[in-house]
């Protein structure tokens, strides 16, 4: 099956439950995480996230929903056409 | 001073009169900072009744509703009514109690993680683990839930927050300049204008963001300026005068025929702070079949959600739509309108002794006085107060929408009743609904609250008992509440005078007895199990495909 593929790149603010709130709108708004990096901004105000999307919805109903977020900074999504087995083999 | 003490300042600089909750462990140094305050606390009976009442409070004013809770049960009891307040975009501030953060994750008495929690349910939660960012903090609480699309918002306090010493000047506080000009979209704008110029069947599909955007007035200029026909979801009732010959009342599940059919046979529909949602829509592929969409919100999310759009606008709606009046050119359309309304209008000769929910629940909205409130629970009772009761402004109607929460409609009551002390408050409820927060009673009874209390009793739970009579060949699991308490008895239990009638005749002096009581009182309605709210779009189908029982 063909699905688009997203890479989400997001800032976030230095908040303890920023991450959790961010996998908890990704699931219940019904998209996939087959990919995830994590690391703090070099000076320690928020984090670095990068989540790799496998979904056949339009992302924007994902996008629409994290931009609304308080603790999201900023969100960048680029598409990348992979198809679900690539996706697989990824998250293996 | 403390943090605690902190927290009830703040509440008294941003002018919060009533706060709503219930004590406990880990927020006993708030309740000690509370004890003389200026600030009201109205003690509930359980956390979900207070945080109700605090969405009843928010709703029928159109301030931000407060309520307190303390760590775990109490917190966890917040929890149905912050995700009501979710889904009807009620700005609400719930103030919880933490264990000291030197014990947190250590499983201690009443600890339970209230900000994991609370991310399903709220439009933002915060944790304060400082003292010095809960002046911040609580001011970021209340911007948030009412900025943009409102909702509620969760301050989680740790008790040793609550205890630390801190600074805290009071400051004047500054009336807010809400009427900011916001850049208009002109491209956009003009494109409706067309649409609405060229359309031959326009309709404007009205939605509790109206009301909750303070635009009720440019709605109704919008209406005057550009006549068409106009259908509400069930929040934003009130919104269009019923004194409107083209408003065609509720449409949906439970909608009239006439808003139904014609929002089906539009060409445009104008949807106005709504959000496509199933219990309007029916089967979202049939719904407006042959319509291009412009559809306003303040939320980027709604727009395409579940309908594309032809004209999407993000903005205000005081300002958007008095840019938007252009004149139409659909007197067929509105006289065809007009002639469904007429052909399917209601029908209230239902023979026999037994009353009939929707003719008492008419004689109980024309002899209300104005500008009552009145404050439902979920079932067949809220649907029929919805089609058969009229309402002069949205914030008369509180009922819950988008969660569907039983146990709403008396709590609610209370907190308007609050926040409008002046105007006469009704609680209409169902048998089973009004059992689920039955021991507001008490702070009804505390408070002298001369809240009208209506109960609508099939001794069924009557909707889900509707649904398996129709869709499930009648096996009636689970939906028998033919032990219900004497209601009457109850009230009076709690000083609460009552009454009980089963017949039409008794239903005007009942209702003359009940409005002329200077205090609380709880009438109860005893109707017939197998009285059905009609129309009914059943599930998954289209919604020119009601079923009726007969001619409405």
């Amino acid at each position: 099956m063909s699905t688009a593929n997203h890479v989400l790149t997001i800032q976030t603010k230095n908040q303890p439950v920023v991450l959790e709130r961010l996998l908890q709108v990704t699931r219940y708004r019904g998209f996939e995480v087959a990919g995830m990096e994590m690391k703090p901004m070099a000076d320690f105000s928020g984090l670095l996230v990068t989540l790799s999307i496998v979904s056949d919805k339009p992302i924007s109903l994902l996008t629409n929903q994290l931009n609304k977020l308080y603790d999201i900074e900023y969100l960048d999504c680029v598409e990348s056409q992979q198809t679900q087995a690539e996706a697989g083999s990824m998250r293996a | 001073m403390k943090g605690a003490e902190l927290v009830i300042k703040l509440l008294e600089q941003k002018g919060v009169e009533h706060i709503f909750g219930y004590p406990g462990g880990a927020i006993m140094p708030i309740y000690d900072a509370l004890y003389q305050s200026k600030v009201k606390h109205y003690l509930c009976r359980h956390e979900q009744g207070g945080a109700f009442s605090a969405i009843g409070y928010a709703r029928s004013s159109g301030k931000v509703g407060v309520c307190m809770a303390t760590s775990g049960p109490g917190a966890t009891n917040l929890i149905t009514s912050l995700a009501d307040a979710l889904l009807d975009s009620v700005p609400l501030v719930a103030i919880t109690g933490q264990v000291s953060q030197a014990v947190m994750g250590t499983d201690a008495f009443q600890e339970v993680d209230v900000l994991g929690l609370s991310l399903a349910v709220t439009k933002h939660s915060f944790m304060v683990t400082d003292v010095t960012e809960l002046e911040h903090t609580l001011n970021e609480a209340f911007e948030l839930a009412m900025s943009g699309r409102p909702g509620p918002v969760l301050v989680d306090i740790p008790k040793d927050v609550q205890l630390a010493e801190v600074q805290f000047k009071p400051r004047l506080v500054e009336d807010a300049d809400t009427a900011q000009q916001e850049f208009l979209p002109t491209v956009a704008l003009e494109q409706a204008r067309l649409l609405i110029q060229n359309a031959k069947r326009p309709i404007a599909y009205i939605g509790g963001g109206v009301h909750m955007a303070d635009a009720v007035s440019q709605l109704q200029d919008f209406l005057a300026q550009s006549p068409m026909p106009s259908v509400t979801t069930l929040k934003a009732m009130g919104t269009v005068p019923p004194s409107n010959p083209y408003y065609l009342g509720m449409l949906g599940m439970h909608g009239t025929q006439a808003a139904n059919l014609a929002v089906q046979q539009c060409d445009l529909l104008i949807c106005l702070g709504a959000r496509f949602d199933d219990r309007v829509t029916g089967k979202l592929a049939a719904f407006a079949p042959d319509a291009k969409v412009i559809h306003i919100d303040i939320d980027p999310a709604e727009l395409h959600k579940l309908r594309h759009a032809e004209c999407a606008m993000l903005g205000d709606l005081r300002q958007l739509l008095p840019a938007m009046s252009v004149p139409t050119h659909c007197e067929d359309w509105l006289k065809h309108c007009l002639s469904m309304k007429q052909q399917h209008g209601w029908r209230y000769d239902h023979p026999g002794e037994r009353i009939f929910a929707p003719l008492m629940l008419k004689q109980l909205s024309e002899r209300m006085p104005d500008n009552a409130v009145v404050c439902c629970d979920v079932g067949q009772h809220q649907m029929w107060v919805a089609q058969h009761m009229s309402f002069s402004h949205p914030r008369n109607h509180l009922s819950s929408g988008g969660l569907g929460t039983m146990g709403f409609g008396l709590p609610a009551a209370i907190g308007a009743q609050l926040a409008r002390p002046k105007d006469t408050v009704l609680a209409v409820s169902g048998d089973g609904s009004f059992m689920m927060n039955v021991q507001e009673l008490g702070t009804i009874k505390r408070f002298r609250l001369p809240v009208k209390i209506v109960i609508v009793d099939n001794q069924r739970l009557g909707m889900v008992k509707q649904w398996q009579e129709l869709f499930f060949n009648e096996r009636y699991s689970e939906t028998d509440l033919s032990d219900n308490p004497d209601f009457v008895s109850l009230a009076a239990a709690f000083a609460i005078p009552g009454h009980s009638i089963s017949r039409k005749d008794e239903v005007l002096p009942a209702l003359e007895a009940m409005f002329t009581w200077p205090g609380p009182y709880l009438l109860h309605v005893r109707i017939d199990e197998t009285d059905n709210v009609w129309p009914l779009v059943p599930p998954g189908a289209a919604n020119q495909d009601m079923l009726t029982e007969k001619a409405q």
